[in-house]
């Protein structure tokens, strides 16, 4: 199953967003939070989310959903530390981070393999919730 | 092709959790899963795809149809109207929809 990590400014946020997530897909799912510098300050992590993509990690590749601007730059820096074999497996995902990690959460729950997962999410982008 | 039609009840409709659990319970069958909203019109999507499913706009009250042509459909079929028909198990306010 693809693991994901969730990367926000606010370590509520990603706590939040993995508590949503694993509603929705089930309690095998493979979902770590990297929110805040610390549980108290706003901002982002590398180390917090090299965590997180240890815990997420598995076989099947993992799949990392961020809010905006140095959560991306956050994100990159934590992948270029990690070895190529390592890299090969993640991908960094333009989706949006709440409606993409419960779409990301359900289709990993399920089985689909890492690129699709991650194009489920891109794509939940185009949803007119509306209706 | 085997078809049932279902009329959804549940509060918030095929939306979030519904719809997650409609998506996990059509990928527990090998057959491939159609459904539409009637109510709306439009084409079929695919029942394993949950994008697809919350793309449909099903909320309360509308009526959609499930199609099935594999060699579980029936059973896939059968399971979706028990999901549909417990009202997506839902026990308590609580639970996000």
């Amino acid at each position: 199953m693809v693991g994901i990590v969730i990367v926000s400014h606010s370590p509520l946020i990603a706590a939040g967003v993995k508590q949503l997530a694993s509603e929705m897909a089930g309690e095998q799912l493979r979902i770590a939070a990297a929110g805040g510098v610390d549980d108290h300050t706003i901002g982002t992590s590398v180390e917090r989310i090299l965590e997180a993509l240890r815990e997420a990690d598995g076989p099947d590749g993992v799949l990392i959903l961020v809010d905006l601007g140095s959560a991306v730059l956050s994100a990159q820096a934590a992948i270029e530390l990690l070895n190529e074999q390592q890299q090969a497996h993640l991908i960094l995902s333009n989706a949006p981070l709440v409606e993409g990690a419960i779409v990301a959460a359900v289709e990993a729950s399920i089985g689909r393999p890492l690129m699709e997962v991650n194009r489920a999410a891109e794509q939940v982008a185009t949803l007119n919730k509306l209706g | 092709m085997p078809e049932i039609s279902i009329t959804i009840q549940h509060k918030a409709g095929l939306h979030l959790r519904p719809a997650a659990m409609f998506v996990r319970t059509a990928c527990r069958f090998v057959t491939n899963i159609l459904v539409r909203n009637d109510t709306r019109g439009g084409d079929y999507k695919n029942a394993k795809s949950t994008l697809s499913v919350m793309q449909l706009g099903v909320n309360q009250g509308h009526s959609i149809t499930v199609r099935a042509d594999g060699p579980d459909a029936e059973a896939a079929l059968e399971a979706i109207r028990h999901l549909t028909d417990s009202n997506f198990e839902d026990t308590g306010a609580d639970m996000p929809a």
